[in-house]
């Protein structure tokens, strides 16, 4: 079975971002880029379901990014992926969810699949919109948010996140999923692993390679950010020694009375 | 586009408060784009809902009571959703920023060929272009998105966002007739509820959230929840608490948790990584409990006790309910 696990390259989580003025892009320089980290349970939920089926069973990384992200992939091959593709082309900068899901599902079903493992939630972007968007131009079924994929034939049997528990879905494969962290902690990346990195291929696509229909890109989009503006900033804390919890707690309550939220 | 339409997201006829939140934006947006605002209610228990709709000022609020929502996968609702924007041609649709309101909408993004606004707290409409105002980067720049080359724009509205008022002479309640010549695949087999009842973390108007400074599971119960219920609101955590296990990662806020913007963030025994601030820094007030002076979360809070939390949240909760009561 072949499983492609779908990796977005974000700007470092734990720095401050901001978007660019003129370019009303995110501002990507001068920031380390890493792995989505949801991304690395989408990666951690593949390698279990590799473990689980044994045999000729492969995880290929699909990313679209920028090719100076390249090596960025390499740790995601450490974590135990076989080979990763990159789709990249100056062209598609700029895209927004409609356009970015829809070049990903071309390169994919070049790459070929069974099964399409996607993170919740990106970091940077943070719609949430893409594995949804990405089933529906792959053309099979999206299987949201699960905590749990058992894949035994050709079908799916999903344990998937609701807002108020868990529902089990079941259905054919090929197929694509998204996960929740419940998945399970994503590995280290042992010696080992990172030593045997360095020997797997990351291929790139063009969009030359593909059939791509009409516009990409910021050209294709169909979303434009009109204007960026700074948050209302918040004052700094007032500071109040509690010696006693009635002192702390009384300093709290004066304050929800006054903003009127008691 | 002229027309808007909403989503009611529902289970069993049973809704949270941010559809009715919809049903109002709807209008207003409707009115100032000279169109019609429509609601789009499906499966089980949607005819109970219609009628409450009924209460809030939409012109249609359209039915399909269709067995098949109920018992597959998010196809239906794609299905119903894009036979109905279709029919009212080039338009606005709403979709909570839930769970599933995502991927609803992601869906409907692919099969409308349409633009997506994500989060959105506002609207602007100026000579029939609606502007979309969202936090982003976890509230450290606050972007205005517009909608091109396209009929439709699906928006995620972030719950409590905006206000219900009932209002209006009453929808119409109309049928949704079923989209011909479906199939669906992904069956639902078992559905399992965990938290029933239980608020959702995204529309409580109040979080009391712990960290690691909470220790272990049992404060969550015997210190936070008391004080969450006695202000009307739910319990939140860090990824810390969660990755513990002290917690569902369901109330996990930040980066790869929730993101959430009650009136009243109460922070206990959490330090402020910014992982955990870009989940809940748009919060009305936020007010922390930590021991430490120093700590980061001091940065972007109105109030830091300095002090410790299982001493000032009881005393807390105990002012609470005196005053509730009083
Ligand atoms: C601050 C900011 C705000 C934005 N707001 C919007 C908006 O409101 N509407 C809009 O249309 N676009 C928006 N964009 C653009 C959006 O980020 C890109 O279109 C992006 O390629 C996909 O959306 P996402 O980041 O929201 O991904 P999500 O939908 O949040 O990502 C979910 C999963 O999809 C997969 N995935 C997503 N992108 C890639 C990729 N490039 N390569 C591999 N896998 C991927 C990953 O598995 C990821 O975990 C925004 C971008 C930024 C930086
Ligand atoms: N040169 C590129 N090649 C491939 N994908 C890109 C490229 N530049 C940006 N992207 C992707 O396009 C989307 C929008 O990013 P940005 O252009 O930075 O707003 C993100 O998913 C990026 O990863």
């Amino acid at each position: 079975m072949k499983i492609v696990v779908t990796v977005k390259l974000v700007p470092d989580p734990n720095a401050e971002k901001k978007i660019d003025a003129g370019s009303k892009r995110l501002v990507r320089t001068g920031i380390e880029t890493v792995l989505n980290p949801y991304d690395e349970y989408a990666i951690e939920g593949a390698l279990k379901i590799k473990e689980s089926l044994g045999g000729d069973t492969t995880v290929t990384i699909f990313s679209m990014a920028p090719a100076a992200s390249k090596e960025v992939l390499r740790k995601a091959l450490a974590m135990g992926a076989d080979d990763a593709v990159l789709l990249t082309d100056p062209a598609l900068e700029g895209s927004d969810v409609r356009g970015t899901a829809y070049a990903m599902a071309q390169g994919i079903k070049q790459t070929g699949f069974d099964l399409v493992i996607c993170g919740g939630l990106a970091d940077d972007g943070s719609t949430g919109g893409v594995p949804g968007a990405l089933a529906e131009y792959l053309g099979v079924p999206g299987f949201t948010n699960c905590r749990q994929v058992e894949v035994a034939g050709g079908t799916l049997k999903v344990q998937r996140e609701t807002d108020s528990g868990y529902q089990v879905v079941s259905g054919p494969l090929p197929a694509l999923v998204s996960v929740t962290m419940a998945i399970g902690e994503p590995r280290y990346a042992s010696l080992k692993g990172i030593m045997g990195a360095k020997k797997k291929s990351i291929a790139t696509l063009a969009l030359a390679a593909l059939s791509v229909d009409g516009a990409v890109g910021g050209d294709g989009a169909k979303t434009e950010v009109r204007a960026v503006a700074a948050p209302p900033v918040r004052e700094k804390a007032r500071v109040v020694e509690a010696p006693d919890g009635a002192a702390g707690a009384r300093a709290i309550f004066d304050l929800l009375k006054e903003k009127k939220l008691v | 586009m002229r027309n808007v339409m909403i989503f009611a997201e529902h289970k069993a006829g049973q809704t949270r408060k941010v559809t009715f939140e919809l049903a109002t934006e709807a209008r207003a947006l409707a009115d100032a784009l000279g169109g019609t605002a429509q609601a789009v209610v499906l499966g089980k228990g949607a005819g109970e809902l219609a009628q409450r709709l009924k209460a809030y000022p939409l012109d249609t609020v359209l039915v399909a009571e269709d067995p098949d929502v109920d018992a597959y996968l998010l196809d239906p609702v794609v299905d119903y959703l894009e036979a109905a924007a279709k029919a009212a041609g080039p338009s606005l649709i709403l979709v909570p920023n839930t769970l599933y309101g995502r991927d609803v909408a992601g869906r409907l993004t692919a099969r409308l060929n349409a633009g997506l606004a994500a989060d959105v707290t506002q609207f602007n409409v100026e000579g029939g272009t609606v502007g979309c105002v969202a936090p982003k980067l976890g509230g450290a720049a606050i972007t205005t998105c517009v909608f091109k080359n396209t009929d439709y724009g699906v928006v995620t509205v972030r719950p409590s966002a905006f206000s219900a008022q009932p209002g209006g002479a009453g929808a119409a309640i109309a049928p949704l007739e079923k989209p011909a010549g479906k199939t669906y695949a992904m069956k639902i087999e078992q559905e399992v509820e965990e938290a029933s009842g239980e608020m959702g973390l995204e529309e409580a108007p109040v979080i009391v959230s712990g960290g690691r400074g909470l220790g272990g599971p049992e404060p969550f119960e015997t210190l936070l929840k008391p004080l969450a219920d006695a202000l009307g609101g739910a319990v939140g955590a860090t990824r810390a608490a969660s990755d513990a296990g002290w917690v569902p990662y369901s109330l996990q806020i930040g980066q790869t948790g929730k993101t959430v913007s009650p009136q009243l963030y109460i922070a206990c025994g959490i330090s402020g990584a910014i992982q955990h601030k870009v989940g809940m820094r748009t919060a009305g007030t936020i007010v922390a409990i930590n021991k430490d002076a120093a700590a980061p979360i001091g940065e972007f809070s109105d109030l830091l006790i300095v002090g410790d939390l299982f001493q000032v949240v009881p005393e807390l909760t105990k002012l609470v309910k005196e005053n509730a009561s009083a």
